[in-house]
């Protein structure tokens, strides 16, 4: 079976990188057995868990659903490339205060999902705030604790 | 999974002439939130994917013109939802985006894809269907338009010729007076296969009191694909719409519907659900255009 091979450049947690990827390369795959990074869990592979979200330019993605032979130029950030955001330090405090994290398997792809609604939206709604982590599985069904450190974090981000 | 070689496009023309040349032989690939997860599980197969997520430029795009509304391809559902060309009477696009997937796939997830995938589980298919729309189809030897409804010829079956691109949809123009709402069941609100999916779009007289088109659209009315509910528009045509008429409508959907038990609900469960839609969207969508 033929299986091309593709020559990929993409800018990854402010890095550029260029590889070769196989067509069936997802990114995920490449985010995590190529570039190490491994706070992207590979949970379902078929776009149901949300584990492997990371923000692909800009938008909030599953990664195991995005072909990495389509990341030609794209821009990725995983939750290691947001660790000295100032609202990410704001994140990690409130799970920490909340104990948000149990297990911890979904507690990457929650925060990256509360980065990313808190940046689009300073004051975000109760409704907004469970509609935007709603794609993400959280298996230990700790959702209340993680809801109520984005809220918290947003609230004191206000200006 | 098993593998496939892609062939990414230098621009729109080239994926033509690709197209062109392999025929059935090429599957095409947007953002693949459907057909990776087939590729995997085996229920699809492809030798050849056509990689036109690059395509962007050319079929991305949201745009009014002369009243219509035109969407690229490559339009995502985010896209849509976010756009302020939407307007008040289409928000049933943007009621259908939020139940629609979850945020991560309403990202990726494209309007093309939506429709070329042809199942009673592509959520947009009843919104586009309900807005008579009309798809565009591209190809080396030019562009031919026709209704969504005629595009749409099965479960996993559409009237796409080989060489062909779906290049985008046409949506209205809608008559001043009109208005517009969606709902949809599962088993939970997120990420989840519609077990009634419903979309109604209501077009009044002056009057505001009596229908001149009312358009109903349903993920099943007979079978497993999304189709119009033509009974039930025939017989709100021209009527004042009251609570009798209403209800006399939800039994002509009673009559109209011709639905089959499946390991998700019964034939039963979904018509029940579907003339409780009608009631509630019919009325939501007068309420849109009267204001009161």
């Amino acid at each position: 079976m033929a299986l091309s091979k593709h020559f990929v450049t993409m800018t990854v947690n402010g890095a550029e990188r260029s590889l070769h990827v196989d067509s069936t390369d997802s990114l995920m795959d490449i985010l995590r057995d190529r570039l190490d990074l491994k706070s992207v869990k590979d949970g379902c592979r078929s776009g149901d868990c949300g584990l492997c979200a990371v923000l692909l330019d800009g938008k909030l993605v599953n990664s195991c659903l995005v072909l990495a032979a389509q990341c030609r130029g794209s821009v990725v950030t995983t939750l290691e490339g947001l660790v000295e955001d100032p609202l990410m330090k704001v994140l990690q405090q409130k799970f920490l205060k909340y104990n948000a994290a149990q297990c911890g398997f979904c507690t990457p792809a929650m925060l990256v999902a509360a980065k990313d609604i808190v940046s689009k939206n300073a004051k975000p709604s109760e409704d907004e705030v469970r509609l935007g982590i709603s794609g993400i599985l959280c298996r230990c069904t700790g959702y209340y604790p993680i809801f109520h450190a984005i809220l918290e974090a947003a609230e004191e981000r206000k200006p | 999974m098993p593998g496939y070689d892609i062939y990414v496009p230098t621009d729109l023309r080239d994926a033509l002439s690709y197209l062109d040349d392999l025929g059935e032989a090429t599957s095409i690939i947007a953002r693949g939130t459907d057909l990776l997860p087939r590729l995997r599980r085996r229920r699809a197969s492809a030798a050849s994917l056509l990689d036109i997520s690059g395509l962007g430029g050319d079929l991305r795009y949201i745009r009014s013109q002369d009243g219509s509304l035109h969407v690229g391809a490559l339009s995502t559902v985010s896209d849509l939802m976010e756009s302020p060309l939407i307007g008040r009477e289409m928000e049933l696009v943007r009621e259908a985006g939020r139940k629609f997937g979850d945020p991560q796939i309403r990202n990726v997830a494209t309007v093309g894809g939506n429709i070329c995938s042809a199942t009673s589980s592509e959520d947009l298919i009843p919104v586009f269907l309900a807005l008579d729309a009309r798809v565009k189809l591209l190809s080396l030897k030019g562009e031919r338009a026709l209704p969504l409804k005629d595009f749409i010829k099965g479960k996993r079956t559409i009237s796409k010729k080989s060489g062909e691109i779906l290049s985008g949809v046409e949506l209205g123009p809608l008559p001043a007076n009109s208005g517009s709402a969606y709902e949809k069941l599962g088993r939970r609100n997120i990420l989840i296969i519609a077990l009634v999916n419903e979309a109604v779009v209501l077009t009044m007289e002056a009057d505001r009191e009596t229908v001149r088109a009312a358009r109903v659209a349903l993920n099943r009315v007979a079978g497993r694909v999304p189709q119009r509910a033509s009974a039930v528009e025939e017989y709100l045509a021209g009527r004042r719409l009251g609570a009798d008429t209403i209800a006399a409508a939800q039994a002509v959907l009673s009559s109209e519907l011709d639905l089959k038990n499946d390991f998700r609900a019964s034939g039963e469960y979904r018509s029940e659900i579907a003339k409780v839609y009608l009631k509630r969207l019919l009325e939501l969508s007068a309420f849109r255009i009267r204001g009161t």
